[in-house]
């Protein structure tokens, strides 16, 4: 079976908070925080969407606490529904102004990798980077994809989903969600410091631990999953996390120090 | 170390040229463009490689799920219905994955639904964002067909996506997690791809000519393939390696230098413990575009010479995206098991900058190892090392 690994590093961007410390201090922003994806260039970060700066933001935060090189990491993205601010964006071009041409800029960032491809870019990154969804088990699945990439090369990860709000249009404000991302820094287990978190590979599991409390908002995020997780990791939790809220298969991961170490 | 090779035991493709794998493979026997007239009106000129074949109903308790994409993935999985079987028959469905790839998903969809919302106000009634447009919706209705319970989830990393899933189901099957793995993507024709595509100055007004000093960029085609890894099984090829890389370079144009491409293609064979001179043919990306042709040429060349038989099958099915990796794929089996490689359609006269040698030419011969280049916006980059049963 698939091996545990080391969780070495993990950060977030909260929608009203900005980073994960903010957010479990409870230091709301006195005013709107937009995410900066300080990590792309200016002009490249003018033509990222919010999604993918919010993306840049946790991943920049995890890599750095787990020190890894960004210019050689792996990197998983996941999102349930990319960038679909960005389509709905070409879909009101498209059919509004009959006959003018898309912007080619927006249609090329319109991909789901396009957090993926900016941040390697961005880094001179040459290495393995792939961006996948599954709706609220996009997670679980992130996670698969990552902590396999750890045990079949023996080397680092990063895991980072998102998703923005979904325009009004296609999903009732009611049922939206707010814009969150968050990134866990993965690592082979003899390869981490002693001490490390060692999380186990998803499976599906009866009962977990309960998740944290968040506003409704934040609660309905299809990456929630991800996000308590870093929760569970940051107050040093030990015990059975599941990576979704109910609207997915159920999928778990097993949290534990490192008792090797 | 490199990867034992994993048993690929059925396949399945439909696409401009037809609606199965018997059907497509003698299209491309024959030399047959699978390009014509858009069904979806555009202010442009130009062609694509249209699925203009009945598409199965699903099964009543999916018909809330019934889209293009869906029912396209309910034709290929009738294709493949007696390698399915004895897979099933060998594997527990939670040992069973579902890893698909498509750049589309529903968008063919939501854009008739946006309309509707623009001109009336409302969506119709009948539409559902999580049924009809989102990864879940295909995986649901894969899984449904196939009983396959494992872990399931969807790449879309542009026109490299089918191609991921196949490294994916490598490394879950070495780790253990699963013993087979249900492999493909699927994209639909959609009016914001083929304008979105114009936008970049990228499509062609007539059927692409990759490879030709007169191509004029790109088609879009739709369809998609699908193929069965398992740890064991009877084979029909196997597949050996898979390389993965990034150009670093720019999000929507190639790295000139190729060296992303060329990457992709070494650690492939790295990851087989193959050597370059191993390679019999390569199925190129190929899209028919000034700067991604030359510089993938040149990759090739960098890594097999100047004698391997080169081919892009493009200019038969447009380019198709989020399939085009899985589709290639499956083409690059017809290689390895008729013995056959189809002619790069449009490639002659061959662009004199290029100095891989392009198959302009149907080529017959015994090939053991051939790999197949996908490439995508954000400088995504995927070789696949496929060889013959031994």
């Amino acid at each position: 079976m698939m091996g545990d690994v080391a969780v070495v590093g993990w950060g977030a961007y909260v929608s009203g908070y900005g980073s994960l410390a903010d957010w479990l201090a409870g230091r709301a922003a006195s005013e709107p925080t937009a995410p900066v994806g300080s990590m792309v260039p200016l002009r490249d970060r003018r033509r990222a969407s919010p999604l993918s700066r919010a993306m840049a933001d946790a991943y920049g935060a995890a890599v750095a606490e787990a020190g890894f090189d960004p210019a050689q990491v792996a990197s998983v993205f996941g999102s349930a529904l990319g960038e679909v601010s960005t389509m709905i964006g070409l879909l009101d071009q498209m059919w509004s102004e009959a006959g003018t041409p898309l912007s080619p800029m927006k249609f090329a960032t319109s991909v789901h990798n396009a957090a993926s491809g900016m941040i390697s870019i961005a880094n001179g990154n040459r290495g393995f980077t792939t961006s996948l969804g599954a709706d609220y088990d996009t997670p679980a699945m992130g996670l698969l994809e990552g902590i396999g990439l750890v045990a079949s090369r023996g080397e680092p990860v990063v895991v980072c989903c998102g998703d923005e709000p979904p325009p009004d249009d296609l999903v009732p404000g009611q049922q939206g969600w707010s814009l969150l991302s968050v990134a866990i820094a993965l690592a082979p287990v003899e390869r981490a410091k002693a001490g490390a978190t060692v999380l186990s590979a998803p499976e599906l599991v009866a009962s977990a631990l309960p998740a944290p409390e968040t506003d409704v908002a934040l609660g309905r995020n299809p990456s929630i999953g991800l996000f308590d997780l870093a929760v569970a990791l940051e107050r040093g939790l030990e015990g059975v996390i599941r990576l979704d809220r109910g609207a997915g298969r159920g999928y778990c991961v097993r949290l534990k120090p490192d008792r090797a170490a | 170390m490199a990867m034992a090779p994993l048993p690929i035991t059925g396949f399945a493709l439909c696409n401009g040229l037809g609606p199965d794998r018997r059907a497509v493979r003698d299209a491309l026997y024959e030399g047959k463009c699978g390009l014509g007239p858009s069904p979806i009106e555009v202010p442009f000129e130009t062609v694509v490689g249209a699925v203009r074949w009945a598409l199965p109903e699903l099964p009543a308790p999916l018909a809330p799920w019934s889209t293009r994409t869906a029912r396209i993935a309910a034709l290929l999985l009738g294709d493949l219905q007696a390698p399915l079987e004895a897979l099933r028959r060998r594997w527990q469905p939670g040992r069973i994955a579902v890893l698909l790839g498509t750049s589309t998903a529903g968008a063919d969809v939501t854009e008739n639904a946006y309309r509707v919302y623009l001109a009336e106000g409302a969506l119709p009634r009948d539409y559902d964002l999580f049924r009809h447009h989102t990864y879940g919706a295909i995986l649901h209705v894969v899984r449904t067909l196939t009983g396959a319970e494992g872990p399931s989830w969807v790449v879309s990393t542009a026109c490299t996506s089918s191609a991921k899933p196949l490294a994916t189901a490598q490394r879950l099957i070495a780790s253990g997690l699963v013993d087979a793995a249900i492999v493909g993507g699927i994209d639909t024709l959609c009016a914001m791809t083929l304008r979105g595509f114009r936008s970049l100055d990228a499509l062609s007004p007539e059927p692409a000519r990759p490879f030709s000093s007169e191509r004029r960029g790109l088609n879009i085609g739709e369809g998609g393939a699908f193929l069965l890894v398992e740890r064991a099984g009877d084979p029909v090829a196997l597949l050996e390696g898979v390389g993965e890389s990034s150009d670093a370079h720019h999000i929507s144009a190639p790295d000139p230098q190729g060296e992303g491409a060329r990457l992709a293609m070494a650690r492939a064979l790295a990851d087989a413990g193959v050597p370059a001179s191993r390679v019999d043919h390569v199925n190129a990306h190929g899209t028919g575009t000034r700067l991604n042709d030359v510089a993938e040429a040149a990759a090739i060349e960098a890594l097999v010479g100047r004698e391997v038989p080169v081919v892009s099958t493009k200019g038969y099915t447009g380019h198709m995206l989020g399939a085009a990796g899985a589709t290639e794929a499956a083409i690059a089996i017809f290689a390895l098991t008729e013995g056959f490689i189809p002619a790069s359609l449009g490639a002659d006269p061959v662009d004199p900058k290029i100095g891989a040698r392009i198959a302009v030419e149907r080529v017959h011969g015994r090939f053991a190892r051939v790999l197949s280049n996908s490439f995508a916006f954000g400088g995504n980059n995927v070789s696949v090392l496929l060889g013959a049963p031994r």
